[in-house]
């Protein structure tokens, strides 16, 4: 099983270590992911924000870096569904065809791919898991409180498996965050008063560990934290999981 | 006027999309039970009474009712006579209407009240309250149900379900908007 | 002016916000418990969509046959290509009854097409019967929801109003009282009626009949006083049978408000004997919207409201933010068919997180044709020029890896040097308005894979020449 790592521009420049973990974590679970030097980006703020145009090149650019792997996974949802979703575009070769189903969201890797969805460990926090909305509504990954009242997923399995965790019990378990991409800039009041809202009801209900699969949101929700100077503290999944598995 | 109709029709024509088909709807059966029924309509802000046969219509609505001195109905003499013909002067000052539904709907405590129990149109929504009198054997399901057995919808018809109310001030429920202020439902 | 203008105007009362986020969230959490309830609702919502896109399919046809069969019923079926047109049929109808009173039950239709106004200057006095209607009209403001019309409103600003208008008591906020006081003031505008004008939720193709749903009865008490009834519907209302009501009626009001079905479902197909029933069928737009392939799906709205009440951004920018008859997701779609300039911002006022698009119980791709109308935008030039040339520049740099190297490298330095209070001042940067930016690490995650030992052979991406 070739398996390639991609690491999106943000992860590479803020957050190294959720890279890190995610591949640490890989190799932990029998899989040696390789890191193709040459991938940027999966294209995904230029098109969302109607220039889809000027992000063909990026989409090709991503098909030619990743098309000889059988798998390419990502510690960030949006981007594996920006590539499922929306490379649509492109012509549809067998090259972008394989890339497109053979993009994956870690954790959706790691219990789809890998069947894991147990893991030893102890992490003894009470710990509240933001749902991504790309990952859960666009890749299915968590069940939607739009269709049903069981609060269920890939990461919250996962996590439930660990000894000594309390999951928060939020007001609204799969509300937005108000990241968006460049929705954070462009509608940057209501963007941040999402933010805002998604933070308290963590603080509200108990929070001391904030995670989830999705960086980018994560980002927004630190930033947020960061600056009202709240006890959270904000981790990828990918370093609590790294961190308890021997 | 008829310019813009030929012209929304051709332009309509041009535009569709290639013809996709029309699903059969199944009729998705369930509890059509009185008990659904009542507590459906209950958390809706209706009522249910039952009635130990029509005879007793007239001795429970006079309990039901004690002040209602203005009432309308083709199931029993009333004390004000309507039919479609009735003047607004006169239907306004109707305390209590009493009609015979014909289907009731489990899942959402709707009757269906045809044109032809109405005696005049405006009387289910002018009275002040409301009182639909439903034969317990003609409670199905569910809407579909309940569609598959009109015959049709004559001229005018409705569901009716529960009183009428609104919820536009701050969304703080309020029973009694423009409608009959309160619903009751006499199942025999 | 933008959305996110607007927006910003909204948050600035956060309690305001606060509170119109929850109230909603509140209809969004009674919408859940219903759905819940019903085994069957998302086969029911993939019925609703199918029976929809059918009848998009035939719409010149249904037409047709709905046209027929309200005529074989005696109703005069008028067809208007716009808004004018619209306004213009329905004055016409009111003059030739010599009517100068009309009252309205609620229709999103006459909004778009500014019916009121127009009446007002021809000399007709038009009431809204809705409660929430009527409030706003006494307020000279639009509806901010098309299922919850003063959803911005507070008791106390109802109470300040009806206490100018219908003269409640100063301070009075209890919204039983006030909603009987508006019982009252509209009983005697229902009695007075001539005509009575109604909005249409579904038109039956195989009866002619239309069925308009409400919950406070007033569009039955409205219709069944006056001498007139005219129903104003866009061409997309229509659906094929009778029986296909069974599958709209469970969908609608339990999306809209939780309900199992609102009080009154009433199916108007004949005139009362003496009475009068008119029929007017407006195309303003939907036949233009209907040749779009990527867009048509919006065509299949039944105006439940539920996407507005389950989005995050309308929660908290309110309705008027969006400046259209429709706000909300449903809106950000119709609006640029529309006028595509003035409303170019926005599909671009959501996050794409797709609950619209869930909970829409016809199933409208509404997050996906937000993202398809900003490509058209962005290939029309209306996306702003700073924001459409940095998105040229950041396609160029990533779609090549060495000068992105060097982009993200710089931006990672720029960050550790420059102070706080540079990169964070307001004007410089919309992320720190409420933001910390992330802390820049010592090292890029590539810079430390280069140290770490290789694993063993990696394929040999194909590059291009
Ligand atoms: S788009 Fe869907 S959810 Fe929104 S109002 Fe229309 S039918 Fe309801």
């Amino acid at each position: 099983m070739k398996v390639a790592l991609f690491v999106p521009c943000y992860i590479d420049q803020f957050y190294p270590q959720v890279g890190i973990a995610t591949l640490q974590l890989l190799e932990k679970l029998g899989v040696t992911a390789h890191f193709p030097a040459q991938q940027t980006c999966c294209g995904q703020p230029l098109a969302n924000s109607g220039c889809e145009r000027d992000a063909l090149p990026i989409y090709q650019h991503f098909v030619q870096t990743f098309q000889d792997y059988d798998y390419v996974v990502a510690p960030s949802g949006s981007c594996v569904y920006h590539v499922r979703k929306h490379f649509d575009k492109l012509d549809q070769t067998a090259a972008v065809q394989h890339v497109r189903g053979a993009a994956y969201d870690l954790i959706d890797f790691i219990s789809t791919v890998l069947k894991v969805d147990t893991l030893p460990g102890a992490f003894p926090h009470k710990v509240g898991l933001h749902l991504s909305c790309h990952g859960q509504r666009g890749l299915h990954q968590a069940n939607e409180s739009e269709m049903t009242p069981v609060r269920d997923g890939q990461l919250r399995r996962l996590l439930a498996s660990l000894d000594g965790i309390e999951l928060t019990h939020l007001n609204r378990n799969d509300e937005c965050c108000g990241f968006g991409g460049t929705f954070c800039v462009s509608e940057a009041g209501i963007s941040a008063r999402m933010g805002q809202d998604r933070v308290a009801d963590h603080v509200l209900n108990g929070t001391q560990v904030l995670t989830g699969s999705d960086m980018s949101c994560l980002m927004h929700l630190e930033g947020i934290v960061r600056r009202a100077k709240m006890p959270i503290r904000v981790m990828h999944a990918a370093e609590i999981l790294n961190g308890v598995v021997a | 006027m008829s310019a813009s109709r030929d012209r929304i029709l051709a332009a309509a024509q041009a535009n569709k999309p290639d013809e996709l088909p029309l699903p059969e709807v199944p009729l998705f059966g369930g509890d059509a039970t009185a008990e659904r029924f009542a507590s459906v309509l209950a958390g809706i802000g209706g009522t249910v009474v039952w009635l130990e046969g029509l005879g007793s219509l007239v001795p429970t609505l006079q309990q039901l009712f004690p002040e209602a001195r203005n009432t309308a109905s083709p199931l029993f003499r009333g004390t004000v006579p309507v039919d479609a013909q009735t003047s607004t002067g006169i239907l306004a000052e109707i305390d209590l209407a009493v009609l015979p539904g014909e289907i009731g709907v489990a899942e959402n405590g709707a009757v269906w009240l045809p044109e032809a129990n109405m005696l005049h149109r405006a009387l289910p929504t002018i009275t002040q309250h409301l009182a639909l009198v439903l034969d317990h054997r003609r409670i199905v399901a569910t809407m579909h149900q309940a569609y598959a057995q009109l015959p049709g919808t004559g001229g005018y018809g409705k569901f009716v379900a529960g009183p009428s109310k609104t919820a536009d001030i701050e969304q703080s429920l309020v029973i009694g908007a423009h409608g009959a202020r309160s619903l009751v439902v006499l199942l025999y | 002016m933008n959305h996110a203008i607007r927006a910003d105007k909204f948050l600035l009362d956060a309690d305001r916000t606060t509170w119109h986020d929850e109230t909603l969230w509140f209809v969004r959490e009674k919408r859940d418990k219903a759905v819940y309830g019903v085994p069957e609702f998302q086969e029911l919502r993939e019925l609703a969509s199918q029976i929809k896109n059918h009848t998009l399919s035939r719409l010149d046809l249904y037409l047709q046959e709905f046209e027929a069969a309200a005529q074989a019923n005696g109703v005069h079926v008028h067809w208007a290509a716009d808004a004018a047109e619209h306004n213009a049929i329905i004055l016409d109808i009111i003059r030739q009854q010599g009517a100068t009173r009309v009252v309205k039950s609620k229709s999103m239709l006459t909004e778009e097409c500014h019916l009121n106004p127009y009446l007002i200057q021809h000399g007709i006095e038009v009431v809204d019967t809705d409660l929430g209607e009527r409030i706003i009209q006494f307020r000279d403001e639009a509806p901010s929801h098309i299922v919850l019309p003063a959803i911005h409103l507070k008791k106390e600003d109802v109470g300040d109003t009806f206490h100018t208008h219908l003269g409640t008591t100063k301070g009075e906020s209890d919204p039983q009282r006030l909603t009987e006081a508006a019982r009252q003031h509209l009983r005697a505008k229902f009695l007075a009626g001539q005509v009575a004008i109604s909005g249409v939720n579904f038109a039956i193709a195989e009866t002619g009949g239309v069925v308009v749903c409400t919950n406070e009865g007033n569009a039955d008490l409205g219709v069944n006083l006056a001498q007139v009834h005219i129903a104003a519907m866009g061409i997309e209302k229509i659906i094929p049978r009778l029986t296909d009501l069974g599958v709209f009626t469970r969908l609608l009001a339990r999306s809209a408000t939780g309900q199992p079905v609102t009080t009154y479902t009433s199916h108007f197909t004949k005139p009362a004997p003496g009475k009068e029933m008119h029929i007017v069928i407006v195309d303003n737009g939907r036949t233009q919207q209907l040749g779009r392939p990527d867009f048509r799906a919006s065509l299949k709205c039944i105006r439940c409201g539920a996407c507005m009440n389950t989005c995050p951004v309308y929660r908290r920018s309110g309705g008027h933010s969006y400046d259209f008859t429709v706000p909300g997701p449903i809106g950000a779609i119709l609006s640029p068919n529309i006028d595509m300039k003035k409303h170019a911002s926005l599909p671009f006022a959501s996050t794409l997180c797709g609950s619209c698009t869930d909970v829409c119980p016809v199933k409208i791709d509404i997050h996906t044709q937000l993202y398809k109308w900003r490509q058209v935008l962005g290939e029309a030039n209306e996306i702003p020029a700073s924001k459409k040339w940095g998105m040229k520049f950041m396609g160029r740099v990533l779609a090549s890896t060495r000068v992105y190297g060097l982009g993200g490298q710089f931006a990672r330095r720029a960050l550790r040097l420059l102070p706080h209070g540079l990169t964070h001042a307001t004007s410089f940067n919309a992320w720190a308005v409420a933001r910390e930016l992330p802390a820049p690490p010592k090292q890029s995650f590539r810079e430390w894979y280069a140290k770490q030992p290789q694993p063993a052979p990696q394929p040999q991406p194909k590059l291009p020449a």
